[in-house]
């Protein structure tokens, strides 16, 4: 129940004042705990001009265990696994690391920062941190490419 | 074998000899350290071994020992404090509200579900707590709202704990990597800040018990409570929640069957028990005479230098003491509990019957003060009039008492001065255990303690006025510094 309670006020904030470039809405408007996340890629990163569908899980025992995200549309990011589930590697969202008192906001704003800002020793997909760290210019066209290809 | 990661998130109270049996097998260290919980712990209480075990642990505590005090205005003066401590939360701990505030629910609604419970039915009440304790949602939150409490406090409060804080971390990396993650075991950093933010401001003591590899053959515990600037606990009399610490995890220990307070006493040491019974029985005696006349015999020997069947240092070690209590007595009692002072005589003696024990059980003041009670009684109902005299004597300062003393008129008293004396000189029937015989051989150093009062009194063997006169002689092992017998714990 209270889990319900605390996702209804973090959907409300979110609604009422969504962060600049993020358009959210429930898979099903009967359950709080699936959230349809659109992601525009933030100027100034190769996913510019990109939009990127996430979904966002939120667990039954919500804010005790972190919510789950995922990229829906694939994207390639040194934190971010380049396959179909699109599994992110973020650190608030670690169960380690997770703070219940962090909330859905700071989690959306992380991932945007994650897309600007890539962290390549904390990577998933090896080839592109590779990349990211070595040759800077072909990844960034690398990751606008697909961004093209896959983002539209 | 440690940390069970089944069961119920908070047990139920079972006997602890379950631990001596569960390290029957383990390191002789342990083995012998656990042998020796039950004598002080009856029953202990599992804490799941979840990463929150430290926190549930005293958390589940603090509701069970108010519950304990059977009070439903301290209950809801305990409603009021949390929820006054949300401010704390958004102006120093810097959390929104709207955040906690579901989590802060759960801890004053408890609260107030056991204010309505604990006077009607006591027991319905201790289920409910056990209850919420055991549902995931509501433990969870209240444990979290204990972490945001924790974490709020050393961010207001840094100067206290900065030096604690491992790492390099800083105040705000160490909220962030030890205190705010969920399932993030305690620390050591982290109970003393939930004791300090939750436990002490409500005079609740805890007692940790240490159980390590450290050497001994009992576990080491360690008291937190609230004290004033000079260390002497405000609030002696206070409950003690007892948690019993395993390498990183807790359980709660209890002392039952007994009264409380007598029985922490008692745990300590059996000796204290029957030092008390004599004293209270020396008081006792001129009830019955209905006067002083017939008195003298065990009275005189009560009084520091008759009493011939301890060894004379036995008495320079406890009149100093003796002399020194008062001291802290006539300061720090108000001028209304001056008024009930002649205890500290009494309360005097009982300590230095604790404090005379071979080193091991470092006295503790909550206890101490729990012990007088019963000896407040009889000297008070032994003595009619002679009372209105005894506070001169405690009250005095000690510049004043040797020549008061050595006034006739008040000598011949001698009923009073048997509270000066250990209980353990009381009587010459009274054959000291041979652990006090040892300690007595140890008592030959921390004579250089006397204060110059007492050298110069004829309390003094060494004074040529007393008795039992006997001449100092000079040890070249006494110019030797002491070394310090007792550890404070």
């Amino acid at each position: 129940m209270s889990a319900q309670k605390r996702i209804s006020k973090e959907l409300a904030e979110v609604t009422n004042s969504p962060p600049e470039g993020i358009k959210i809405s429930l898979v099903d408007e009967s359950n709080v705990h699936n959230w349809n996340i659109t992601m525009d890629g933030p100027e100034g990163s190769p996913y510019a001009g990109g939009k990127f569908q996430l979904l966002l899980v939120l667990p039954t025992d919500y804010p005790f265990k972190p919510p789950k995200m995922n990229f829906k549309t694939r994207i390639w990011h040194p934190n971010v696994t380049f396959d179909e589930h699109g599994s992110m590697c973020i650190g608030i969202l670690k169960p380690e690391a997770w703070k219940p008192s962090s909330k859905i906001m700071s989690v959306l704003a992380a991932t945007q920062n994650l897309l600007v800002e890539p962290v390549p020793d904390d990577a998933v997909e090896t080839s592109a941190a590779e990349m990211f760290k070595n040759d800077r210019p072909k990844f960034n066209k690398t990751a606008a490419e697909y961004t093209k290809k896959y983002a539209k | 074998m440690l940390k069970s990661r089944q069961g119920p998130l908070v047990g139920e109270k079972k006997s602890s000899r379950a631990i001596t049996e569960e390290y029957a097998k383990a390191d002789p260290i342990y083995v012998a350290k656990t042998a020796a919980l039950p004598q002080k712990f009856s029953h202990y209480r599992p804490i799941l071994g979840d990463g929150n075990c430290g926190w549930r642990a005293a958390g589940f505590s603090y509701f069970e020992t108010l519950l304990r005090l059977q009070n439903g205005a301290r209950l809801e003066e305990e409603l009021a404090r949390m929820t006054s401590l949300n401010n704390l939360l958004t102006t120093v701990g810097g959390f929104e509200e709207w955040l906690f505030e579901d989590m802060v629910a759960e801890t004053t609604n408890l609260l107030r579900d056991l204010t309505d419970l604990v006077q009607s039915s006591p027991q319905a009440a201790e289920e409910l707590l056990r209850h919420r304790f055991n549902t995931h949602e509501v433990s969870d939150s209240i444990v979290y709202h204990l972490r945001l409490l924790a974490s709020s406090w050393l961010k207001g409060n840094p100067a206290s704990y900065q030096g604690f804080i491992p790492d390099g971390l800083g105040v705000d990396g160490y909220r962030k990597d030890w205190i705010e993650p969920v399932n993030q075991e305690i620390d050591h950093l982290g109970m003393t800040l939930l004791i300090d933010i939750l436990l002490k401001p409500i005079g609740f003591a805890v007692e940790i018990v240490y159980l390590d590899r450290s050497e001994g053959s009992q576990a080491n515990s360690h008291i937190f409570q609230q004290e004033d600037s000079n260390g002497v606990p405000t609030n002696p009399n206070g409950p003690t929640i007892h948690l019993l610490y395993r390498p990183s995890h807790y359980d709660i220990l209890y002392k039952e069957q007994v009264p409380m307070q007598i029985m922490d006493q008692l745990a300590r040491n059996p000796q204290v028990n029957r030092a008390l019974t004599r004293q209270i029985s020396v008081h006792e005696t001129p009830v019955s005479m209905g006067g002083y006349s017939q008195l003298d015999m065990t009275t005189l020997l009560c009084i520091p230098g008759f009493g011939l069947s301890s060894p004379p240092q036995h008495h320079g070690f406890h009149s100093p003491q003796y002399q020194q209590q008062p001291i802290e007595q006539a300061f720090n009692s108000s001028p209304i509990s001056a008024s009930i002072s002649p205890i500290s005589p009494g309360a005097s003696s009982t300590t230095t019957s604790s404090g005379a024990l071979p080193g091991t059980f470092p006295a503790q003041p909550p206890s101490q003060s729990s012990l007088t009670s019963p000896t407040i009684a009889a000297p008070h109902s032994a003595f009619p009039p002679p009372a209105t005299q005894l506070p001169i004597h405690t009250n005095f300062p000690p510049q004043a008492r040797p020549s008061l003393v050595s006034n006739p008129s008040i000598t011949s008293h001698l009923p009073h001065t048997s509270e000066l004396s250990s209980p353990s000189s009381a009587t010459s029937s009274f054959r000291p255990s041979k652990y006090e015989w040892e300690a007595a051989a140890d008592w030959q150093e921390p004579v250089v303690f006397q204060t110059s009062t007492f050298k110069n009194s004829h309390y003094n063997t060494a004074h040529y006025n007393n008795p039992n006169f006997q001449p100092e002689e000079w040890t070249p092992e006494s110019e030797e510094p002491p070394a310090p017998r007792k550890r404070s714990s």
